[in-house]
């Protein structure tokens, strides 16, 4: 599902925050990018979400060379994808349904697949009782619920997370996490970057170790 | 349709949540636009006037006390053809002392106690309105008339006309060279005001980014927000037109009506109207398209 050959990020000043880089995560599988700060997990992460190229090497995801796709390409793969970050990026101004609705509203859904597929996303993660609510209104871990659900009301292949419980406890990490391993069993490849390996003990799945952007160990 | 109705909804949204320094781009390009309408506006009636005046426009041929009836024949057909004439009035001597006293009545009794009549007669020539633009058949009629048979002198009208016409034409030009400066003045504050609303927007602008929405429905409701802000404002650069106008009109144009020569002071044409909209519009969306053209 993804590959990484030999895959380099260099930003300004020869600073690498990858460096040949080689990884493969099978389609279905569920792995943890784990590491300091600094290791190059979030650089990786970018990468994936074509919000950036690399300097070297090949990334490729679906049998697709990131670095050559055209806008339009990339937009088309993005479809593909479901993310979730650390700080939620839930809009304040709208309420949890139109904040989940969002994505199939602007992907061009008709109206009532927008409600019905949002509605059953909702009730997935147990907030359909909030769906009134503003994101102010709800706690860090509804918050990442609602961002969770975000990220899966497009039926995506991949779901990418980025320190999804930085801002939780860790009870309510477990339970975001225990959310992640019920996408995977459906058949969604995730990939979780975390600094908590405790976290990643208790979930128990593949985890890569990265410094200095490069895999230092496979658990 | 639906991402119309999208666009709109986010960018009066967008023109709510921001509404001072929407006002702002709103005014700037309401000021643009009425400076624009204006100058429209008083160049038709400047047109007018000028039309009006190049209607009065008139050639005098003064004759020979001894011309033949051949030669004044021979002079009547030289005008005729070249068809810059739109009425042609032969004067007599007799006519001419006529309108004399008919002119200044104070003198009249003066010509009364002459011996003989002073006074030429004359062929009157009222220009054609299009003389005004074919000024070389004037010129070479008026070249070719004195070296004819039984003419005296011939005076016409053209040198102020010109004048007036280059005047009208450099008046024109400051007011389009305004016109265009506030133009890019009303774009460029249009750009900083949907700018500023990108910003606003940027959470959600980022979530449309990275969940593949299409580029128009990203982009869309800033093009949107420059339009409506550009329609705002030429409808209220309209409206102030209106009603300066009217006051104009009403108030103390009518003594210099007079003195111009016109009766009635007119507004804008439909299709200025509708040119002052779009364009408002289009500025707007220029303004709207320099920021869109960023958010990738």
């Amino acid at each position: 599902m993804i590959e990484a050959h030999n895959l380099s990020k260099l930003y300004g000043r020869g600073v690498y925050a990858l460096r040949d880089l080689s990884l493969r995560v099978d389609k279905g599988e569920f792995v943890f990018l784990t590491g300091p700060s600094g290791a190059g997990k979030s650089t990786l992460l970018r990468l994936l979400l074509r919000r950036d190229v690399p300097t070297d090497g090949q990334l490729v995801v679906g049998g697709r060379d990131l670095a050559t796709l055209t806008a339009a390409e990339v937009q088309a793969y993005r479809r593909s994808l479901g993310f979730v970050f650390q700080d939620f990026k839930l809009l304040p101004s709208k309420t949890v349904l139109e904040n989940v609705a969002f994505v199939p509203h602007v992907l061009g859904m008709p109206v009532s697949q927008q409600q019905r597929r949002t509605f059953q996303v909702l009730k997935w993660v147990g907030l359909q009782h909030r769906m009134n609510a503003y994101p102010m209104e709800l706690s860090g871990g509804e918050q990442q619920r609602i961002a969770i659900a975000r990220a899966l009301v497009n039926d995506p292949m991949i779901i990418l997370a980025d320190e999804p419980t930085g801002n939780l406890d860790p009870d309510l990490s477990l339970e975001i996490m225990n959310l992640f391993r019920e996408i995977n069993a459906r058949g969604t490849t995730v990939l979780v970057a975390t600094h908590d390996r405790e976290l990643i003990r208790r979930v128990g799945r593949r985890a890569l170790t990265l410094d200095h952007g490069r895999i230092v160990e496979v658990n | 349709m639906r991402a119309l109705r999208y666009f709109l909804h986010e960018a009066t949204e967008s023109l709510l949540r921001s509404w001072r320094s929407a006002a702002l781009a709103v005014l700037t390009i309401a000021a643009g636009l009425f400076v624009l309408g204006f100058f429209l506006m008083v160049n038709s009636n400047l047109q007018r006037v000028v039309g009006r005046w190049s209607e009065s426009a008139e050639m005098s041929v003064f004759l020979k006390d001894d011309i033949t009836e051949e030669q004044l024949r021979s002079l009547e057909a030289e005008i005729d053809t070249t068809g810059v004439a739109k009425e042609r009035t032969h004067l007599s001597k007799a006519d001419a002392v006529a309108r004399f006293r008919e002119d200044f009545p104070d003198l009249a009794a003066s010509t009364e106690r002459l011996e003989r009549n002073p006074f030429p007669a004359s062929l009157e020539v009222r220009l054609a309105p299009t003389a005004r633009d074919s000024a070389h058949a004037v010129d070479t009629l008026a070249a070719k008339l004195p070296t004819m048979a039984g003419v005296a002198d011939v005076r016409y009208d053209r040198r102020w006309l010109s004048r007036l016409g280059s005047a009208v034409g450099f008046i024109r030009t400051i007011g389009l060279v305004i016109v265009l400066l506030l133009g890019i003045a009303a774009a460029l504050t249009v750009a900083n005001v949907v700018r500023l609303a990108a910003y606003a927007r940027r959470d959600e602008i980022e979530i449309m980014q990275l969940v593949g929405a299409p580029f128009a429905f990203i982009r869309g409701p800033f093009i949107a927000e420059g339009v409506l802000q550009g329609g705002i404002g030429a409808l209220l650069a309209i409206v102030s037109l209106w009603v300066v106008f009217l006051t104009g009109r009403g108030w103390y144009a009518r003594q210099a009506l007079e003195g111009l020569g016109l009766t009635t002071l007119i507004f804008l044409p439909i299709s200025a109207i509708a040119a002052l909209l779009v364009g408002g519009m289009l500025l707007g969306c220029l303004g709207g398209l320099i920021v869109a053209r960023t958010v990738r």
